[in-house]
């Protein structure tokens, strides 16, 4: 019902957070137009995760709604030093996600590992609402995914878009813990290379 | 809370990052890494390319009229809570009172410093002060002290015993005590809550259809006597509130959608479905100029909701002015 939809931003993008910063003060105290502000600038991004993870747009749906109601509740445990406000958002709306697809796994409704590939991901193509250092960033990350090895692609798939945990993924994969572990870290590691880069790189 | 060396915490924060690990797991590394200058910037980097990660999933759009109902939801809910907090707030409980009064101790436990001891026809004397002041003779006293002092101490041992096994019982039953009151008050508080959202939320109901600049469009159709719903539109708030009374369900896989109709437009303010009952409450935010609504109607659309309006009306209404 809102005619303006808002440009999708990044988490690296300092100006933005700013203003996504200034909106979580505005809910610590008790200003509920904030809420809404925030849910403008974000429910986009939100539900397209949610949405890819859960692929259900009813569950979708109740997870956007849980995600920024958390936000208003908890809005004071926000800290800025861990991480922008999307990151906040985002990391919330992701565990509320994978907590519905772990109950469904324990219900036996959702097969175990269930292939969400980095492929599905979008390609490197620029989309025109997003603006050019968006753009930058998901090149870069998407160029470090074609760069990883096979096996530390898969271990991350596994954990990124079903919630395995290390122990569900050696079970998956046939592969030791410690094994899994250290393909693990060496994947995010390799990850968040291009992000480090990028962050500095525009100063 | 799991102690974990810097090497175990390092070779976890991809994990943590991406929110695999146990919850114990994860907040012992998140302790170690908020004082370690090595981990701590590692896991928000990780965090932040997991978050990064999210971004570069296919952008989907949620259903307009949904995302609209969320959204109004959200921010009624919020303002319904400030208002009842605002209104009604006296702090949050006073724990220590509530402890001391759910345990007794102030009148069940007497301070050391305050206990006496009875000896000596009724005289009483605190413990530190020497109760063999008298030197005994066995040599000078008859058999009878023996006896008298042998049945004093039974006596006392017995009282002793007694009095233990009082204690403990009394303890033990305060422990439980303690304990059914910890249930207690923990679902009192969380009924409180419950309760509390929900007269807030009706308080916020109640403000959006009963302002002073609240139009009313009844919704009915051709085989009805009596309307089968109502839309309020708060002008001041843009408090959109539609209450139905008797409308059956839609059809399998499909669903109820609103729309406001304006000269130019058909405005999505939402989908839902009627309980069992018929009844149905939905809530929208959507600023309209004061004299744009021609009228409301609802259809019957596909599971999801539509853009523009596919199915058969079900129900509707003209705006008055």
């Amino acid at each position: 019902m809102n005619p303006s939809e808002p440009q999708l931003s990044y988490p690296h993008d300092t100006g933005s957070n700013a203003e996504d910063a200034a909106l979580i003060r505005r809910m610590c105290d008790a200003d509920e137009t904030a809420l809404g502000a925030l849910y403008d600038r974000w429910m986009r991004s939100l539900y397209s995760l949610v949405m890819h993870l859960l692929k259900d747009a009813d569950e979708a749906e109740d997870v956007v709604e849980e995600t920024f109601w958390q936000a208003w509740r908890k809005a004071s445990a926000y800290e800025p030093s861990r991480g922008a406000v999307s990151t906040w958002l985002l990391t919330i709306g992701r565990r509320k996600a994978l907590d519905r697809i772990r109950a469904k796994r324990r219900r036996k409704e959702e097969p175990f590992g269930q292939d969400r590939p980095f492929a599905d991901l979008r390609s490197a193509e620029p989309d025109p609402s997003e603006n050019a250092e968006g753009f930058e960033l998901r090149r870069h990350v998407l160029a470090a995914l074609k760069e990883l090895p096979a096996e530390q692609r898969e271990v991350l798939e596994l954990g990124y878009f079903s919630g395995l945990s290390q122990t569900e993924i050696a079970d998956a994969t046939g592969q030791p813990l410690g094994t899994v572990k250290t393909r693990m870290r060496l994947g995010m590691q390799k990850l968040r290379e291009p992000l480090s880069m990028h962050r500095q790189g525009p100063e | 809370m799991i102690d974990m060396n810097h090497e175990e915490a390092f070779s976890e924060l991809a994990a943590v990052a991406l929110d695999v690990v146990p919850t114990e797991v994860g907040d012992a590394v998140r302790a170690h890494a908020a004082v370690c200058p090595e981990c701590g910037p590692e896991l928000t980097a990780m965090e932040a390319t997991v978050v990064a990660l999210g971004e570069l999933v296919p952008s989907q759009q949620m259903n307009r009229g949904r995302g609209a109902g969320i959204r109004s939801r959200l921010v009624m809910r919020a303002r319904a809570e400030r208002e009842t907090h605002s209104a009604g707030s006296e702090g949050p409980p006073d724990l220590s009172r509530g402890v001391a009064s759910l345990t007794g101790l102030g009148h069940r436990i007497t301070p050391v410093s305050q206990r006496t001891l009875v000896v000596e026809g009724g005289k009483q004397k605190t413990p530190s002060q020497p109760l063999a002041a008298r030197p005994l003779s066995y040599e000078s006293k008859d058999r009878s002290l023996v006896k008298w002092l042998a049945m004093a101490a039974t006596l006392a041992l017995v009282a002793t015993a007694a009095q233990l096994m009082r204690v403990t019982a009394d303890r033990n039953s305060m422990r439980a005590d303690i304990a059914l009151r910890d249930t207690a008050s923990l679902d009192t508080a969380s009924r409180n809550d419950s309760l509390t959202a929900l007269v807030a939320e009706r308080d916020a109901m109640i403000a959006a259809i009963s302002g002073s600049d609240v139009k009313v469009v009844a919704l009915t159709n051709e085989s009805a006597r009596q309307p089968l719903g109502r839309m309020f539109w708060n002008r001041t708030s843009n408090d959109w509130t539609m209450v139905t009374y008797d409308l059956r369900s839609p059809r399998p896989g499909r669903t109820y959608q609103v729309w406001l109709i304006t000269d130019d437009a058909k405005i999505s303010a939402g989908t839902f479905k009627p309980g069992a009952d018929g009844k149905a409450v939905m809530h929208a935010n959507y600023a309209l100029a004061r004299n744009a609504l021609r009228a409301v109607a609802i259809t019957e659309e596909p599971e999801g909701g539509v853009p523009a309006p596919t199915g058969p009306m079900v129900v509707s209404g003209t705006a008055t002015s």
